[in-house]
């Protein structure tokens, strides 16, 4: 027992064992390689989505806009770490027609093992909390709208969209909503399964056959919005979309006196 | 190289060869189990979901639950007539044709049910006769039956065949007895199905 | 169940004494399937069947005869005939059964051996990727610019459907088909498959699905996708049949060899080849087909219930009648995520049983590999309604299941783990096997990040049913799975051939594909971004960029493709003559000669070491 135990303190710290492993040359070298690709995934994970992406008319859509981003920067190290690893060993290739020599021998590294496990759980876990977040404050704003969100009924049928303002007693084939009212939209498919998408606004139901689903969003900048199906849904799937407005509550209150008694837009 | 060599069969010790095959047959129950899984999942998600009310419609007609019970008795009387006939030793040749008799009986039962549902909806299109079913209960209750009707054929297969080999002399006595518990997985198998299935239809 | 077994001697010609296998083929097969087909559908009334419901039932009818005749005229119930009985197949039946002696016939009939077995699942894999690969080129021929003009809505819905699940298909057995059946066996040391009969049936049964799936096109296509979410598919004409009969004839397929391979890896090992000792291919390989032991019923679920909404009326997903599309999905996708990683474990399992071969280094973390392999199987199971966070079926459980789904992260995580482990301070051997870890490790890395998006709710608010999915999925089962495939047969086609590949078509195919790949869906990612939906015969003219890169792209990895069958035909009648072990890997597969004997080894070999025993001596 006291022989182990005299063994046990020569063995270095996980810490000093660390330090000994980036002394290592071809480690410092791998590992610049994966900060320079991590660096690089930093600056496009700025930029390329949010440059992608058509405007965004909801706070939906800017909270997804900004998740994507930091998703992309939380995996930014994963891809540098993985990359710069394989840059260097791609770059240490062996050529000729006949295997190379033995390397070296070793089968594990519980420290490396042990450090990726926590290291990949705990970016894990920051995206799981981050995601909940992001779901619970959608969650909680469908709640405080509930009182006084303008109720549209959304019927998707092969291959059209139809809207509903039960409130205003307006039908339409073009989705119109006024800026800045929290907005529900009771979304039902009157043969085969839809979905319902108006891109700009960031949310997206099923229309399920015979079955009422609900979201809901406030559109908070003024502009067209593209209204499309994104389920597969027959023939002419593809033509399944129609154009919409988000427009100020005066435009608005023109637009549903000029189109009250059931006239279709 | 192969061109100069002879071939012939070699038997794997026959013990080896029954372990095998009863890890074979039970892999095909998990599988099994996963189908019946499958359909016991949808007869409750349908029952809880009654979309528009259509679980049962309205004038829509049930069956009792001992409807579901009838066609598994045969299930589980078969199972223990091949375990006493195992446990028998050398009466097993008498043993075994009762649970194939057993099982046939349960067949029979399944088919007249199957055949004499009451859920059907008979019409005529275009002057061809045409039926459907009235609802997703009647739905999930036809399709247990019918899985139920499949476990019996199989089940009656085999249990011919242990049978049947029992009366000759000219097999492996070691390995028959094995093939023997083989069957015994299956039918043991398709009798904790048939009680699942029938608690699960007694539950409407 | 026997093995087969050979001493030194004079070798007799078999003589099954006439009995009635030596005369069935695939010829007598095909013959008594088509008789079937024909009398069932005309017995049923054929197309004079006017109501929906009566005519699918007649073509569904059809279709599961012409399977069962074409099994029983090839012979595949002679032998469960014979054991209810008792007049068991003799040994010299069994002999002719294996194939003994019959040269390239044996490949047309119902052959016992493995590694014949194992050859047909290649030769039909390939038929399969390349009809599948096909459909792509159309549906991005018609995808180059906007206005749907090459095929049209309706072809083009047909081509979705079909594409898709041919190559799910081909997906699901590119690995475990010619490699688990052919390679694997003689990888842990035994004479031949646990079931060797349940294996021809195997590959036999799906052959019948492929003249089934193949009817599609002429019954009216499946509208559907390779989804056939309902209500569409009982909405859809008559070509659905095909699909609902595919499916089911390909569960029964699946559900056998997957009890046959895991019985195999089980029961068969070499004396010594403890469970740290088994090869990491092996593992991965056994893991993929256990689960899709238990995933694929509940496929057949649903298509069964799919086959009885159209034929007898019943309401299973009828919301009119108490049914719901979303049962459907659940079924779908209880079976549907399972099913990506039984498509994507074999894939790595090969690249992880190339790279310390060619890196002449252990594997890094045996533990660590079967960790993740485990990690993955297991949580596939809870993760199903990541597909289904928009369908609305119950927003409330979108929290749970998005967490189960981004801890998938973390077993994934140690495949690469594993994989840079191997790689590092060895000197990687660049031949063609190898290249295809790197190609993996790329892919993967943007398959997996983009999967990060898709598995959060939010994002997904907007991903979901966007070409992004698609294009994800691509990277995961294309650039990730088919890339093991593909290295995997480079790295095998010595050992199943006798001949090496020719290495420059090779090469060129290698980077047309992989460079194509890239090309193609880097377009559609951002086509996906910008917020096209996905399976859409035509888009408005804001993503003609992105789509026409798409396309472009999809013609490089065609002509990759085709110079890479030419490489394979080319080498496997032409191609240099094969070492031994041209690699020098200490895998048993590469300790047998070619051909490979009838019984695989002279005599059962014995296994001290598991196969990583590279490296310099010491830690």
């Amino acid at each position: 027992m006291s022989d182990d135990h005299g063994l046990v303190e020569m063995e270095p710290t996980p810490g000093e064992k660390l330090a000994a492993i980036f002394k290592q040359r071809e480690v410092r070298v791998a590992t610049a390689w994966g900060v320079l690709v991590t660096a690089i995934f930093f600056v496009i994970g700025g930029w390329i989505y949010p440059s992608w992406m058509p405007t965004a008319m909801s706070t939906d859509m800017k909270s997804i806009e900004r998740l994507i981003v930091i998703f992309t920067w939380i995996s930014a190290p994963v891809c540098g770490i993985v990359l710069g690893f394989s840059i260097y060993t791609f770059l240490h290739r062996h050529k000729g027609d006949t295997p190379p020599a033995d390397g070296p021998g070793f089968r594990t590294n519980s420290l490396v093992v042990g450090l990726w496990v926590i290291v990949s759980s705990a970016l894990c876990l920051v995206a799981v909390v981050y995601g909940l977040i992001e779901m619970n404050s959608a969650s909680a704003a469908t709640a405080e709208h509930k009182k006084n969100a303008m109720v549209v009924e959304v019927t998707g049928s092969q291959w059209a969209w139809s809207f509903n303002y039960p409130e205003q007693g307006v039908q339409s084939h073009e989705l119109m909503l006024p800026i800045n009212r929290p907005v529900e939209f009771k979304i039902i498919s009157v043969d085969v399964n839809h979905s319902f998408w108006p891109v700009q606004l960031g949310v997206k139901v099923d229309a399920n056959r015979l079955q009422t689903t609900v979201i809901d969003t406030t559109p908070n900048k003024l502009g067209d919005i593209d209204v499309k199906c994104a389920e597969l849904c027959g023939l002419y799937h593809a033509y399944m979309e129609t154009s919409g407005k988000v427009m100020s509550a005066d435009d608005f209150n023109t637009w549903v006196t000029a189109h009250q008694g059931g006239h279709t837009a | 190289m192969s061109g100069d060599t002879r071939f012939h069969v070699h038997h794997d010790a026959p013990i080896q060869v029954g372990r095998r095959e009863r890890l074979g047959v039970r892999l095909l129950i998990v599988a099994d189990g996963a189908f019946v899984f499958g359909m016991i999942f949808s007869y409750f998600y349908l029952r809880n979901l009654n979309a528009n009310n259509g679980w049962i419609p309205e004038g829509g007609h049930t069956l009792s639950a001992m409807s579901g019970w009838v066609s598994v008795f045969p299930l589980i009387i078969a199972a223990i007539t091949h375990r006493i006939a195992m446990k028998s030793g050398n009466a097993f040749k008498n043993i075994a044709p009762i649970t194939f008799v057993v099982l046939l009986v349960g067949l029979y039962l399944q088919w007249k049910q199957l055949a004499h549902m009451p859920f059907q909806v008979d019409g005529e299109a275009e002057g061809e006769k045409i039926f459907g079913f009235e609802g997703a209960y009647a739905s999930s209750w036809v399709l247990i039956a019918g899985a139920n009707m499949f476990h019996y054929i199989l089940g009656a297969f085999v249990a011919l065949g242990v049978a049947l080999r029992s009366r000759r002399n000219d097999l492996n006595a070691v390995l028959e007895f094995w093939r023997q518990r083989t069957v015994g997985s299956w039918l043991t198998w398709i009798a904790i199905s048939g009680i699942a299935c029938a608690i699960t239809t007694s539950i409407i | 169940m026997t093995t087969l077994d050979h001493h030194a001697s004079v070798r007799p010609v078999p003589n099954p004494s006439k009995s009635l296998i030596t005369k069935l083929n695939m010829g007598t097969g095909l013959v008594v399937g088509v008789i079937f087909a024909l009398a069932t559908y005309y017995g049923l009334g054929g197309d004079s069947a006017g109501v929906f419901e009566n005519y699918n039932r007649t073509l569904l009818a059809t279709m599961f005869m012409w399977s069962i005749g074409f099994m029983v005229g090839i012979g595949a119930f002679i032998g469960p005939f014979r054991w209810l009985v008792g007049k068991d197949l003799t040994d010299e039946e069994q002999l002719y059964l294996a194939g003994d002696g019959q040269g390239i016939k044996r490949y047309f009939k119902y052959c016992t051996d493995h590694k014949v077995v194992g050859i047909q699942y290649m030769v039909g894999v390939m038929a399969l990727l390349g009809v599948g690969g096909t459909m792509a080129m159309m549906i991005r021929t018609n995808l180059i610019q906007p206005g749907s003009k090459f095929v049209g809505p309706t072809i083009y819905n047909s081509l979705v459907g079909l594409h898709g699940i041919t190559m799910i298909i081909a997906m699901i057995i590119v690995v475990t088909g010619p490699f688990g059946n052919f390679i694997m066996p003689i990888m842990i040391g035994a004479a031949d498959m646990a079931f060797p009969r349940l294996n021809a049936l195997s590959w036999w049964v799906l052959f019948t699905a492929i003249p089934v799936l193949c009817s599609a096109w002429f019954l009216g296509g499946i509208p559907t996708g390779w989804t056939a979410y309902a209500p569409l598919s009982i909405q859809a004409g008559p070509g659905m049949n095909a699909f609902i009969a595919t499916i089911i004839i390909f569960a029964v397929s699946t559900a056998v060899a997957g009890a046959n391979i895991t019985a195999t890896v089980v029961a068969m090992r070499a004396k010594g080849m403890k469970w740290n000792r088994v090869p990491i291919f092996v593992v991965g390989a056994t893991m993929s087909v256990a689960l899709a032991i238990p995933a694929f019923p509940t496929f057949m679920v649903s298509m069964i219930m799919t086959g009885l909404d159209r034929s007898y009326a019943t309401t299973f997903f009828d919301a009119n009648l108490g049914g719901s599309g979303w049962l459907y999905a659940h079924l779908f996708w209880i079976m549907g995520h399972p099913e990506v990683y039984v498509i994507l474990i074999p894939g790595v399992a090969v690249l992880m049983e190339i790279a310390p071969v060619f890196v002449r280094k252990p594997l890094f973390s045996y533990n660590a590999a079967i960790a993740g392999f485990a990690g993955i199987t297991g949580l596939s199971i809870l993760v199903w309604a990541h597909h289904m966070y928009m369908s609305g079926w119950m927003p409330m459980l979108n929290g749970p299941f998005m967490v189960t789904t981004e801890m998938i992260s973390v077993p994934t995580g140690l495949i690469f783990l594993v994989i840079l482990g191997t790689l590092w301070r060895g000197r990687p051997w660049m031949k063609l096997p190898m290249l295809g870890v790197y190609a993996f490790l790329w892919n993967f890395l943007i398959g997996g990040i983009t999967g990060l998006y898709l598995s959060d709710v939010p994002a997904d608010n907007y991903l979901h049913g966007s070409m992004y999915v698609t294009a994800h999925f691509h990277y995961t089962l294309m650039g990730a799975a088919l890339t093991g495939a593909l290295a995997g047969l480079a790295y095998w086609f010595p050992k199943m051939t006798g001949r090496m590949l020719n290495e420059r078509a090779g090469y060129i195919s290698f980077w047309l594909v992989q460079i194509g790949f890239q090309v193609l869906f880097l377009g559609m990612f951002i086509a996906g971004a910008e917020g096209q939906p996905r399976r859409v015969a035509d888009y408005s003219v804001n993503f003609a960029t992105s789509d026409l890169i798409s396309s472009i792209g999809a013609y490089m990895i065609g002509l990759g493709m085709i110079v890479l069958l030419w490489a394979v035909i080319h080498s496997w009648r032409h191609g240099k003559i094969a070492p031994m072990n041209p690699w020098g890997s200490k895998t048993l597969e590469w300790t047998v000669p070619y051909p490979v004997p009838l019984v695989n080894f002279d005599t059962p070999p014995v296994v001290t070491s598991d196969p990583y025993g590279y490296g310099k001596a010491g830690n």
